[in-house]
């Protein structure tokens, strides 16, 4: 099967003597599976906003390629628009590109611009809004008017009103207050589920990523230096650390257990697998008294 | 892209121009100026780019960066000397055929202006080269600052803080609007193409989203320097106090040389054939 | 303990187009000198309104806010309630005035009129006591998240506070700039003794609190350390707040049967508490 989005030695450097070279990316490779979610992890300018936005065209590689389902995304110029629409990127803090009188008419701006009208778009709209809970009455009130973590959802929404196969986020949950946080992955998820969508998902939060990230991209200096399965990545923390990332709480605090002299293992990343474990083990000695 | 252009036009570097005061170096830019205009003949305008090659040189600017800034006035060069060239009608005459007449004094005419057009702008560059926005932002405040006995205090400390309110700004929002045009282009916006209206209205959705960050930016410094103690300027005394040095009246003695100096050249009688 | 500011029966109101909104009502609140508090709450749970009375930003529409025994209200002493009570807010791009990092902390020792060289002396301290002297001829806009808002602290701290109020000062920046800042907060807590009241949304910095205060609905819910606070886990999720995740893994076992501790926070602590109620296997 070919892979829904293939990278390759992907490179990008900012023109001349701007102050934002460190922000660069140098021979990226890999590749993703139709319905998986990926996650990228990296500290502040090791180039993970340079690799999306070159994902969906915004930015023209200086060299190397994107494919999606096979073919090559700049193969025709013209059509790179209809590109951003299939692989849609949601920005970070996108209710600052809110910009219509009412909810709908801003949900309705990227399928617009893909060319739908009438009942059509309509239908795009209220689906959406169906899928991740946002209530009809909310579609004729100004976007301005909503909370900001309402205000989030709509922006999210007029991403995924575009359909896109492939949804990509910068850092989605960040600035949000913890209910925030959860309705935001929540609808995520939600929309990965109804689509059979594939998601990338760019955060600091290794807690979250261990919970719903399949792999794991690691970038450093604009360069990837891991991909694997969530789990793997987290079973080197020594790499992690030396980059300026960490492992989940949870996988401390067992790493803390193991420093004590305890024999634990070290592939707990989970609240849930804690339990799990700990849980076991307790019932087996139990069983043994 | 947006992101890359640098606001201001400050080159950093270290030169006897670069330390002057800000103030002695604006009222001596307008005097030069004045000074400019006043060279009456070749020979004073020639002596005075002469002097003007001279502080290029002292202020360690590339030149490649002086010739930038001619870039963009180039059409507005050609055109004077253009208007010059064809509308004045002394001295001897060079050609004349057709509705074509040009004489001397003409092509004169023409290579003056141009030439004191280009000292105009190597002039200022040479300020804004070697001052950093926020001084010349102070300097200015300063000099304006006698205003406050005709009751413009007010007046003055203002325009000076909105001047630097928006020299703090003017690189984030450039930054913003990137960002938004970027984001309204994933949701499929089309900002390339199409015939000028639609263009325009093409700007809306990257407009009001940038109106109303600003806005919102605004509200939220308004409080900030609040907090800050900030209230309208009154009993605000400055970190940096400015005072003059002897490299200040040095400068300041050389350019009433220069000034003198294009009086006294301005006696001599001009090149022949243009009159 | 000394009391550095008093909150005294506050109502606060704001007139939203249609109707009188009240945010705050009969509220109390004393802040002891030195301390660290740290407020929790959903959006909209009041907690920012809350921060501003603090200094005379807003004023209370009933009731009165003391600081260091001024009252807030009080126009004649607004200065004086301001430069007692610093505030540093969410966006560090909109609190930054001047385009050179030690000119913009110069600002608020400017507004207080200080000789030149007493405001050169405090900026110089004030850059160094966050870690940023080396950048103080930096442009704000070349620098990183957490940096911008250390510049922001120092502009705050220039004033020489009794204490700083952050409206919640981390949520913009990366692991990396919220490290920053809450080693920073620490340090001026610590070693200044300055008074800090944090906004947060993250519960590890929470955690490092003297005090928490939990808002929801213009009320305090809870008042006391951490450990406490966060052993109402029932009461925090009511909210839509959420608990550090060694709590949620504490509270996990214990309602799975495990007979363990659950007032710990600390990763090294709740090691300890496994380690206790569970029989590991040694190496």
């Amino acid at each position: 099967m070919t892979p829904i989005l293939e990278v390759k030695n992907l490179t990008y450097t900012y023109g001349g003597n701007s102050p934002f070279v460190n922000d660069a990316v140098s021979n990226v490779s890999f590749s993703v599976k139709s319905g998986e979610i990926i996650g990228i992890i990296g500290h502040t300018g090791s180039g993970k906003s340079t690799l999306v936005q070159q994902l969906n065209g915004l930015l023209k590689p200086t060299d190397g390629s994107v494919l999606f389902e096979g073919k090559d995304i700049w193969e025709n110029p013209k059509e790179i628009r209809k590109i951003r629409s299939q692989i849609g990127l949601v920005f970070q803090y996108p209710e600052y590109q809110l910009f219509e009188d009412t909810v709908f008419a801003d949900i309705a701006f990227g399928p617009k611009n893909m060319g739908l009208s009438g009942e059509e778009l309509e239908k795009r709209v209220y689906e959406i809004c169906e899928l991740i809970g946002i209530k009809e009455e909310y579609l004729e009130k100004s976007p301005f008017d909503l909370s900001g973590g309402e205000k989030r959802r709509v922006a999210i929404a007029g991403v995924m009103a575009m359909r896109p196969q492939v949804i990509i986020f910068d850092e989605p949950i960040a600035g949000l207050d913890p209910k925030g946080r959860s309705d935001v992955l929540k609808m995520i998820k939600d929309y990965l589920t109804a689509y059979n969508a594939t998601v990338i998902i760019i955060s600091h939060n290794m807690e979250d990523m261990a919970l719903i990230a399949d792999r794991l991209i690691v970038m450093n200096d604009g360069k990837l230096v891991a991909f694997d399965d969530t789990d793997k990545v987290f079973l080197n923390p020594q790499m992690l650390r030396s980059i300026g990332l960490n492992v989940p709480i949870v996988t401390r605090v067992f790493e803390q257990l193991k420093a004590k002299g305890y024999n634990v293992p070290n592939n707990i990343f989970t609240v849930q697998s804690a339990v799990e474990y700990l849980m076991k083990l307790k019932r087996e000695g139990e069983h043994r008294d | 892209m947006i992101k890359d252009i640098t606001f201001g036009q400050y080159y950093q570097t270290d030169s006897p121009i670069h330390r002057l005061d800000p103030r002695i170096k604006l009222v001596l830019l307008v005097l030069m100026i004045v000074f400019l205009f006043l060279a009456g003949n070749a020979w004073s305008l020639i002596f005075c780019g002469v002097m003007l090659f001279a502080a290029m040189l002292v202020s360690r600017v590339p030149f490649k960066m002086y010739l930038k800034n001619m870039k963009p006035i180039l059409i507005i060069v050609i055109f004077t000397s253009i208007i010059n060239l064809f509308y004045t009608d002394t001295g001897v005459t060079l050609v004349d055929w057709w509705i074509i007449h040009i004489t001397a004094g003409g092509v004169y005419r023409a290579l003056f202006m141009a030439f004191r057009i280009a000292q105009l702008i190597l002039l200022s560059s040479v300020l804004t080269y070697t001052t950093t926005p926020n001084d010349l932002t102070d300097g200015i405040e300063r000099l304006l600052s006698p205003l406050r006995f005709i009751g413009l205090r007010g007046a003055v400390h203002t325009l000076a803080m909105m001047m630097t309110i928006a020299l703090r700004f003017i690189p984030t929002l450039v930054d913003e609007t990137d960002k938004i045009m970027n984001a309204q282009k994933a949701r499929g916006a089309d900002l390339e193409s199409g015939k000028l209206f639609e263009r325009i209205r093409a700007l809306i959705p990257i407009l009001i989203p940038l109106l109303i960050s600003s806005i919102r930016r605004a509200y939220e410094l308004a409080e900030a320097m609040e907090c800050r103690c900030y209230n309208g300027g009154v009993g605000r005394k400055r970190m940096k106090q400015m005072k003059l040095k002897l490299r200040d009246y040095i400068a300041a003695f050389l350019c009433l040389a220069v000034s003198a100096g294009v009086l006294l050249i301005n006696l001599l009688p001009n090149i022949p054939y243009v009159d | 303990m000394e009391k550095i500011i008093e909150v005294k029966n506050v109502t606060f109101e704001y007139d939203d187009s249609e109707q009188v909104k009240t945010v705050i009502k009969d509220f109390n609140l004393d802040i002891e000198r030195g301390s660290f508090t740290v407020i929790l709450g959903h959006n909209g749970s009041g907690k920012s309104t809350l921060a501003k009375l603090l200094n005379g930003l807003y004023k209370p529409a009933s009731g009165k806010v003391l600081v260091d025994g001024i009252d807030t209200a009080d126009e004649s002493t607004e200065i004086e309630v301001k430069r007692r009570v610093g505030m540093v807010f969410q966006n560090p791009d909109n609190q930054l005035i001047a385009s050179i990092v030690e000119e913009d902390v110069a600002f608020g020792p400017e507004n207080l009129g200080l000789e030149p060289d007493v405001i050169r002396q405090r900026v110089d301290d004030a850059l160094k006591a966050v870690g940023m002297y080396e950048f103080r001829r930096s442009t704000p806009h070349h620098l990183s998240g957490g940096q911008k808002q250390r510049i922001a602290i120092a502009g705050i701290i220039a004033m020489e506070p009794e204490c700083i109020v952050l409206d919640e000062p981390t949520a913009m920046l990366d692991p990396k700039g919220r490290a920053e800042i809450i080693d920073t907060i620490l340090k001026l807590n610590r070693e200044k003794n300055i008074t800090v009241v944090l906004i947060t949304h993250f519960m590890e910095e929470a955690e490092l609190a003297d005090r928490i205060l939990v808002m929801s609905n213009g009320k305090i819910l809870a008042d006391s350390t951490p450990k406490t606070v966060f052993s109402d886990v029932s009461l925090l999720k009511s909210v839509g707040l959420d608990v550090p995740q060694t709590t949620e893994l504490l509270y996990a076992l214990k309602s799975g049967g495990a007979d363990i501790e659950t007032d710990v926070l600390s990763i090294e602590e709740t090691a300890d508490a496994i380690a206790k109620a569970f029989h590991l296997e040694e190496i």
